[in-house]
């Protein structure tokens, strides 16, 4: 299960919209207790896909190394990681799936026109061949 | 010793370790020596060959190892090495 604190979901939809109409990319910083996961702070991160980024996103993985750093200096876990989905469902795709990895949440939202309009977490497994859906809990406005 | 630092989500199998010192003279030593420590951490670095996951990078400091000498890169005492994950994908079907 995966709870998003009001604060960091807001930043993640704030920066969906704002990459609209290409995808956005970022890191879930927070706790975890037993299986139950809470979202403190979402860090944006940059797509660094060298082609067009209307349905791709790359994440560098220097940038995901300091924002490991970021949540030791917090004392936090790095929970998993968002990206959007312009004009398309909040689905995890055969390039997610293909590129996934199975130690965090895969928070995926669909944003049409511009505008928030869905997300599902996605977790994905060790092979990279499905991904189950994870219970998202979201902030109600 | 060279350190590993252990990535939040692998800690659960480390002893809740962040960081672990190990004696190795490469970057594939201080590995297996890692995972010999720590078996549980072994098959969430390594497929059933044997192999590092294709997600997995290693850095040793702040260099990816694919450019250095792989698991052959060799380590000094106050070298730390780092597992990242690759992270991509997007909408787009996978070719």
């Amino acid at each position: 299960m995966l709870r998003i604190d009001p604060a960091p979901w807001r930043e993640m939809v704030a920066h969906a919209e704002a990459t609209y109409p290409n995808e956005c990319v970022g890191v879930m910083l927070g706790l975890t207790q037993d299986e139950a996961k809470t979202v403190l702070t979402a860090l944006r991160m940059e797509n660094v896909n060298p082609g067009s980024q209307r349905e791709r996103y790359v994440l560098d993985s220097r940038d995901l190394l300091a924002a490991d750093a970021e949540a030791r200096r917090r004392g936090l876990d790095v929970i998993g990681i968002y990206h959007s989905h312009p004009d398309c469902d909040a689905y995890f795709s055969s390039t997610d799936l293909k590129n996934s990895c199975p130690w965090y949440s895969f928070v995926v939202l669909s944003v049409q026109q511009g505008r928030y309009h869905h997300a599902n977490s996605w977790l994905p497994d060790a092979d990279q061949t499905r991904a189950d859906r994870e219970d998202l809990i979201l902030p109600e406005n | 010793m060279p350190k590993v630092l252990i990535p939040t989500p692998l800690r659960q199998y480390a002893g809740k370790l962040d960081a672990v010192e190990v004696d190795g003279a490469t970057v594939g030593e201080a590995l297996n020596k890692l995972t010999t420590q720590h078996p549980d951490l072994r098959r969430h670095l390594y497929n059933d060959e044997g192999k590092l996951r294709s997600f997995v990078n290693v850095y040793v400091n702040d260099e990816d190892i694919r450019y250095l000498q792989k698991d052959q890169t060799a380590l000094g005492g106050g070298d730390v090495v780092s597992i990242v994950p690759s992270i991509a994908g997007g909408s787009a079907l996978w070719p």
